[in-house]
């Protein structure tokens, strides 16, 4: 759950958005559209504290941001930016990067489920051992995902993550992104990314509008299904447990 | 035994500078201004010490002397933060303790376990290593102050990714703090591994010619 709260946003004294308020409820699918510069990534930026708000507030699942609380916000957080930064020399080093952390050492993750997710990003397992330097764009947002993935984030926040992908990568992208359990405020101008979101924003004037609403029938439909899913996993899982 | 210079050599001295500052000038490095700022404040400081450095020693007050080194440690402690580019306000304090804790650590070391003069706040010996060891600090603290914070606002996008993965604030600034940390530090180190070839033969000379040890020849003729 995200929730902002009569928000002001000043970027080198430019007022980009002025009084917004927008709640996004967990699980749903959000992307804010409008012209370039218009403060679309800098809303997404001060959900993590990246850029201050001038006034007003910011939650994630009920925490409310404040210098106090910016790490845990950040813990819970998964921001992918535009052009990602690995910030290592080679990718298996960027990927492993956030668990040199204090707060993910604890839980390192094995090499099969890595070697699991880069197959599902349609991801070459021999990237682990290229130097960051030599990857595309497209294979560097991928990676950003994938490090995001394996901090089992559950919000999401997206800034034109599918811009250098084809349309197989971004298939594949958008299949993680919008599992029913992630929260996901993002940008995006890809007609099928925006398709496939609950709720499109657009920031005109400084001023948030909600211009399209797929209905709350396709949530409650999603709830259905991802109710369903839930319970064939538990099921699975039962079933297994009683052989 | 010293060399009085002449008003022209001494102003040919001065000319040597117009090399330096051509090339600045050249590169357009913006810091004419500071040099030529920074060559008459050697003048005037070069101008007094001869003087405040003799009523120092002639004194030879402890009180007089603590009171120099504490102005000697908040001179270089203001330089640093003005070349560093660093909030007064926010860094003095801070600043000065690493400044003062570090010099006077080593330079008390000198005086009290290596020379040991007698009376041991001897101004002569005080004011001098105090001042050689604050220089070297200076320069190294300029050196890494400036490449740390530097290092950060040209790699703002990576620090932020750091933070944003989780990092604290010390584990997103570590990078930038070693690469400061070896770029103070390796000057020394150079000089260190070539102490005996180059760095003490030109400081041996200067206490040579100031008279801190009759090179023999000059024993053997006042003998005869």
């Amino acid at each position: 759950m995200i929730d902002f709260k009569n928000i002001t946003l000043q970027v080198r004294q430019q007022t980009l958005l002025d009084g917004t308020t927008l709640h996004i409820a967990d699980g749903e699918k959000v992307v804010v559209r409008g012209a370039s510069g218009c403060g679309k990534s800098s809303l997404l930026k001060s959900t993590v504290g990246a850029i201050p708000l001038a006034t007003g507030s910011v939650c994630a699942d009920g925490v409310e941001l404040s210098p106090e609380t910016v790490s845990d916000i950040r813990a819970r957080i998964a921001f992918i930016g535009q052009e990602p930064v690995l910030g290592a020399e080679h990718v298996r080093d960027a990927i492993l990067l956030p668990f040199t952390f204090k707060v993910h050492s604890a839980n390192p993750p094995g090499e099969d489920r890595i070697l699991e997710l880069l197959e599902r990003l349609h991801l070459p397992s021999a990237i682990l051992e290229k130097p960051c330097k030599r990857i595309s764009g497209g294979e560097k947002q991928r990676i950003a995902i994938l490090r995001a993935l394996l901090l089992d984030k559950t919000i999401f926040l997206a800034d034109e993550v599918t811009s250098a992908l084809d349309p197989e990568s971004r298939a594949a992208v958008m299949t993680e992104l919008f599992r029913p359990d992630i929260t996901l405020l993002s940008v995006s101008h890809d007609p099928e990314w925006i398709a496939a979101c609950d709720r499109t924003v657009e920031i005109q004037n400084t001023k948030l509008q909600e211009i399209s609403r797929q209905g709350a029938q396709k949530t409650q439909e999603k709830q259905v299904l991802s109710s369903l899913r839930s319970f064939a996993a538990n099921k699975t899982r039962r079933d297994g447990h009683d052989c | 035994m010293t060399a009085d210079l002449s008003i022209p050599a001494m102003l040919s001295m001065y000319a040597l500078m117009l090399v330096p500052l051509a090339v600045f000038f050249y590169l357009q490095l913006g810091i004419i201004r500071d040099t030529l700022l920074a060559m008459a404040r050697m003048t005037v400081q070069l101008l007094l010490v001869g003087l405040y450095l003799k009523y120092i020693f002639q004194l030879n007050n402890p009180l007089v002397s603590l009171l120099w080194v504490t102005v000697m440690l908040v001179v270089a402690n203001l330089s640093i933060l003005n070349k560093a580019g660093l909030k007064r306000d926010l860094f003095f304090w801070r600043s000065l303790a690493g400044v003062a804790g570090s010099t006077l650590l080593v330079s008390g070391w000198f005086i009290l376990v290596a020379i040991r003069p007698d009376p041991i706040y001897d101004a002569r010996y005080m004011v001098p290593i105090v001042g050689m060891i604050l220089g070297n600090c200076l320069r190294s603290n300029v050196l890494s102050l400036e490449r740390f914070y530097s290092g950060i606002r040209r790699n703002e996008n990576e620090f932020m990714t750091y933070l944003l993965l989780g990092a604290t604030l010390r584990e997103a600034v570590r990078p930038y703090l070693r690469d400061a940390i070896k770029a103070a530090v390796n000057p020394s180190v150079a000089t260190m591994a070539t102490m005996g070839i180059v760095s003490l033969p030109g400081m041996m000379t200067g206490q040579i010619l100031g008279g801190a040890c009759r090179p023999p020849p000059l024993n053997t003729r006042s003998a005869s």
